[in-house]
């Protein structure tokens, strides 16, 4: 699998929200992802650049086009350095929410997408990647 | 040794039949469109019609007391043994698929039935093949099973079939990409279409797995958020209990058992003015 | 950047409410104080959000959503989202947003019809 292109945009307010929309929006038209495609990808990235910024208040999106075996995917990783996720299994969980009653929305978030992967440790930070893949 | 004619080669079905009367037997063998010949326990061919000569292009006076092993293409030399030692325990072989070669090198697909051939005693002393030329018949399946499966991958048809209605007949065993596909279509032809009813037909699902299920319900509620009305047709008792065992409370979606009884209610809403609250609570949550 | 704009007007004793293609956070906090006010000061049987130029409806958006029509039914009116785009449903009913209590309808026009129909008074709690 490598790397056909690569970016980071910043998430440090609720601009970057709208920002983080936009680029990823770009990407997915640019690829030919077909229109529900990109508005899931665009959708997801929204709820995890949220995640971020109101857990957290700053941190970073990667993009990047992947290339695997012909296969043309995109790749977002939203990366902070927060208090992390105690219990991932249970942010997994269906109907789950923190005590604010608004939740990580993380399963949902795996519905749109086709892979993705939680990477987080209590006290360091979290880091969440997705893929999508482009479909023949 | 039998007389053999030049022009048929039914002649040498005089040595081997022995019940049935002979023009009875050439006017069949001769008249058929399959290849019919007539061949001794070690494959030598004894007998050959027209319509073997057609099929294989070899003549009578070709083919009578040379081995049936010099049609067999080269990748099956078991095959005619195999079928014989058959025949020597008194077995028929039917409707046996298999290919062979013409006189001019073609390999051709064709369907055999090999028979004992017995002699007045009821011994058996040679064997009766019947073959038919499916190279076309194979070809045509192969063509309608492709495009079987181009229709289905086109499209699960979403017919309007009134004003304001859709119909789509549900399928079950979509993978997810073809899931993905069915439900943007089915909520395009609502768009396109004003409609205010879909009915989604699941008469034609087998049985609900899990992945089925969650499909079903999401189809149902895109529908909603849409805008228009789903309304479930052709529940079954089996469908509906294990939908419930899936812990899919259908309370808040209309279901019918039959396409007709939902095409009913459809007409229903379509005609409705006043919309009260009792049947908001049930669950008419759009027009 | 995008227009941000929320068209507020008046028509048939309803709000109708026209939202931006990307609203950003702030837009749709103001929609929700835009309706308040409006259904203070007109007293409307209801609200009809179009959201047919919308192309992303996240959580945040649809929880703004909820919220404003739990408030409408509140002052004794109805909401109704017309307009949805198919991929906005498909992606909305995957992530989990099921817009509980609001009324949807496929275009303003219907919207329109389905409020002038319905006769809150008659509501069961």
């Amino acid at each position: 699998m490598s790397d056909l292109a690569r970016g980071n945009i910043p998430i440090k307010s609720e601009n970057d929200i709208v920002a983080a929309r936009r680029v990823v929006r770009d990407l997915a038209t640019q690829l030919c992802f077909g229109v529900t495609d990109v508005t899931r990808v665009i959708t997801a990235a929204s709820e995890l650049a949220r995640n971020v910024f109101l857990y957290v208040g700053a941190g970073v999106m990667w993009w990047s086009i992947l290339d695997r075996s012909g296969e043309v995917g995109l790749e977002l990783t939203f990366e902070d350095h927060g208090a992390g996720i105690p219990d991932v299994e249970q942010a997994m969980t269906p109907g789950y929410s923190t005590s604010r009653g608004l939740g990580l929305g993380l399963p949902g978030v795996k519905r749109l997408m086709d892979e993705m992967e939680i990477h987080t440790e209590v006290g360091k930070g979290t880091t969440v990647r997705v893929r999508k893949w482009l479909r023949k | 040794m039998a007389n053999r004619s030049k022009l048929s080669g039914t002649a040498a079905l005089e040595d081997i039949e022995g019940v049935a009367s002979q023009a009875y037997l050439a006017s069949i063998v001769e008249c058929s469109d399959d290849a019919i010949y007539g061949k001794t326990l070690d494959g030598t061919i004894l007998s050959w019609n027209r319509g073997a000569e057609r099929i294989y292009g070899y003549s009578a006076a070709e083919m009578v007391g040379r081995p049936v092993s010099v049609l067999v293409p080269p990748n099956k030399p078991d095959e005619v043994p195999a079928i014989l030692e058959k025949v020597k325990r008194g077995e028929r072989v039917s409707h046996f698929e298999t290919t062979r070669v013409r006189k001019d090198g073609e390999v051709i697909d064709l369907s055999l039935n090999v028979s004992p051939i017995r002699d007045a005693s009821g011994q058996i002393i040679g064997a009766s093949t019947t073959a038919r030329d499916i190279t076309e018949q194979k070809r045509m399946r192969e063509a309608l099973a492709e495009r079987a499966k181009e229709i289905l991958d086109v499209s699960t048809p979403v017919l309007q079939v009134w004003e304001g209605v859709v119909v789509a007949p549900f399928i079950g065993t979509l993978d997810t990409q073809r899931a993905q596909q069915f439900m943007e279509r089915l909520l395009d032809k609502i768009v396109q279409t004003n409609s205010a009813v879909a009915l989604l037909d699941v008469t034609g699902v087998p049985a609900i797995d899990t992945r089925t299920a969650q499909h079903l319900i999401e189809t149902i509620t895109s529908v909603r958020l849409l805008g228009a009305q789903a309304i479930l047709t052709g529940v079954r008792p089996a469908i509906a209990q294990t939908l419930a065992h899936l812990g899919i409370n259908l309370a808040d979606v209309v279901t019918r058992s039959s396409l007709a009884a939902g095409l009913r209610v459809a007409l229903d809403i379509l005609n409705l003015k006043i919309i009260t609250q009792e049947d908001q609570a049930k669950g008419a949550h759009s027009l | 950047m995008t227009n941000q704009n929320i068209s507020l007007v008046k028509v048939r004793n309803t709000l109708l409410v026209t939202m931006p293609a990307d609203p950003d956070d702030v837009t749709v906090t103001t929609l929700q104080e835009e309706v308040l006010g409006a259904m203070e000061e007109y007293r409307p049987k209801g609200l009809v959000l179009d959201i047919s130029a919308v192309e992303t409806l996240d959580s945040f958006f649809a929880r703004t959503i909820t919220e404003t029509s739990r408030m409408v039914t509140m002052m004794g009116g109805q909401t109704v989202i017309a307009g949805m785009r198919p991929s906005v449903a498909i992606t909305a009913t995957q992530l989990g947003l099921t817009m509980v209590g609001t009324f949807t309808a496929l275009t303003v026009d219907r919207a329109l019809d389905l409020l002038t129909h319905l006769h809150p008074r008659r509501r069961i709690r």
